[in-house]
């Protein structure tokens, strides 16, 4: 592909999320079949934000100071009813200057640990987008996913899984 | 003007024609040989026992023979001593014609009885069928009986276990590279998902955000792998000399996941949940369209694409997890027949007839040995915690 048509793409990218935040129906012309530009209402998304490289940054937090988040069964969307805790966040990270947070990504132990691994940052990433579109500096905030790796819960049934669904705040 | 013509039709043909060689696995599967190793000579002491012992497991393993005691098709000759150097003459001599298959000379540390039985078992495959066999192949995996997750490898048989890593972290997904010698990974030593190589201490991979599934092309050059750094998981190719990254995949409301290369180098299967659920998607090395190859099952993960041309991957059917092979260019399918459990993270033996996956029951994961004709699944590896995601070396 030619840097032309890279950047149409990139621009058709950006005009979709600019639609979207719009809250107007766009079809994004130019992606493929494969990626449809469907599904994406009630998505918090605001479209990619690029992470910082996490050389030198804190690798760990507090956990102890905000509630989770939970998800529901391979969705990486914020839902209504869990978005007053990443509102606490937002406020709080705006409030103190210094710091920022780790956003933890979680899945439950179905579907295969690689593809939990990318689900669980999806998580990350969409509490992030979210924490951002409240009006945190991006650079305060990290995304890892432990995909099934970490459960909370380690039964095997409804509940425990329900638990394991989840973001949680690592604040530095 | 003719020479241009044939430069052209080879590009065509390397460019165009890039579906991969595929090699049809019979299902029926011819009988077994029967092979006699009575007749073979063997010192009374450990290594050599070890080394007979070894053999005719591996012999029976192959899925091609069957060890008897008599009337066999097969007889195997010679004599096996240990000392400082272990030293095994092997003679194969088909029974009704007296015809020689194989008869070589094989030497060993005094140590490796079981290495030297791989050996000589995959010359007798190889010498009587014609086909590679899987005796001296390894499987890599991670094992939690630290309590840790660390990287573990073993010999095909399960045996001659050892810990690779002692991250004291979390590791994911190993992945052999192309030579077989060494490990790629995904693990939190440093904090955050980052890919590492065994015996290199610098990460292959640690952009911001997720850095998994490094997966050495077969020219080891570049590597397929998952990162997040632009704001959602997807699929680049890292060149390993210069550094540059190509991004393949642009699904910024998807997940992309698990790359694998195929056999030539040229495709990469993956999974994508772009229709709603993960299913299994090839993409050249190029980028362009992924074209969707998994049909059956709520969602389909894990794939390994074989030298044999085929891919086999995890399938989600009536609510368990069965192993699914498919054939990339007929995407003809069939699944593998299996109990109850949980059978995922398929990959392709060495000799490209068995898989071995893990299996899970009960919440306990072990590591199994399933083959694609017809013998029954073989336990390799169970208890002392779970043992999952195996990885094949080439």
């Amino acid at each position: 592909m030619n840097k032309m048509v890279l950047k149409a793409l990139i621009f058709t990218i950006i005009a979709g999320s600019f639609a979207l935040v719009g809250g107007c129906k766009s079809k994004n012309a130019n992606s493929a079949d494969l990626y449809g530009s469907d599904n994406l209402y009630g998505d918090p998304l605001m479209g990619d934000m690029p992470l910082n490289d996490t050389m030198g940054l804190p690798t760990d937090g507090d956990r102890s100071m905000f509630p989770a988040v939970f998800f529901a069964y391979d969705s990486s969307q914020v839902n209504p009813e869990e978005a007053g805790k990443c509102e606490d966040v937002a406020s709080y990270l705006k409030k103190n200057g210094s710091g920022g947070v780790i956003v933890e990504g979680h899945g439950d132990e179905r579907g295969s640990r690689e593809y939990n691994l990318a689900l669980g940052e999806r998580r990350a990433l969409a509490i992030r987008d979210y924490l951002i579109s409240l009006g945190v500096n991006p650079a305060v905030i990290q995304t890892k996913s432990l995909g099934e790796e970490l459960p909370e819960n380690m039964g095997h049934d409804e509940t425990a899984w329900r638990m394991n669904r989840r973001g949680v705040f690592a604040i530095y | 003007m003719k020479r241009h013509w044939f430069v052209v039709a080879a590009f065509l043909a390397g460019s165009c024609v890039s579906a991969p060689r595929v090699i049809e696995i019979s299902k029926k599967g011819e009988g077994k040989i029967s092979i006699n190793l009575s007749g073979y000579r063997t010192g009374n002491d450990a290594a050599s026992k070890t080394f007979i012992s070894v053999l005719k497991a591996d012999l029976n393993r192959s899925g091609y023979f069957t060890v008897s005691s008599a009337g066999a098709q097969m007889n195997v000759a010679g004599s096996c001593t240990a000392g400082s150097q272990m030293k095994a003459d092997v003679q194969v001599y088909q029974a009704a014609t007296r015809q020689r298959k194989l008869g070589k000379t094989y030497q060993a540390p005094a140590n490796s009885a079981r290495g030297l039985a791989h050996k000589v078992a995959d010359e007798i495959v190889f010498a009587v069928i014609g086909k590679k066999g899987m005796a001296s192949g390894k499987i890599a995996m991670v094992g939690t009986r630290t309590g840790r997750k660390e990287l573990y490898i073993c010999d095909m048989d399960g045996k001659n276990m050892r810990q690779v890593t002692k991250d004291n972290s979390i590791v994911v997904g190993p992945r052999w590279t192309p030579d077989g010698k060494n490990l790629t990974y995904t693990s939190y030593k440093r904090g955050y998902p980052n890919v590492f190589m065994t015996g290199r201490g610098k990460p292959l991979s640690s952009h911001g955000g997720l850095n998994a599934s490094g997966a050495i092309s077969p020219n080891g050059k570049s590597m397929a792998v998952i990162l997040s750094k632009d704001g959602n998981p997807e699929l680049y190719i890292k060149s390993l000399r210069t550094g540059r990254l190509t991004r393949l995949t642009k699904s910024q409301r998807y997940n992309e996941a698990d790359p694998c290369w195929s056999p030539d180098g040229n495709h990469i299967v993956f999974v994508s949940d772009s229709s709603g659920r993960p299913q299994i998607y090839i993409i050249s090395k190029n980028g362009g369209k992924a074209n969707r190859v998994s049909s059956s099952g709520t969602e389909s993960v894990a794939p390994d694409w074989g030298k044999n041309g085929l891919i086999t991957y995890s399938s989600r059917v009536g609510g368990k997890y069965k192993v699914m092979i498919v054939n990339p260019v007929s995407r003809t399918a069939r699944q593998l027949e299996s109990d109850w459990a949980d059978y995922e993270d398929p990959c392709w033996a060495p000799d490209g007839r068995h898989i071995v996956c893990s299996r899970t029951a009960n919440y306990q994961s072990s590591i199994y040995l399933l083959d694609t004709l017809k013998d029954s699944p073989v336990t390799l590896i169970s208890g002392s915690g779970d043992w999952y995601s195996p990885a094949c070396s080439p």
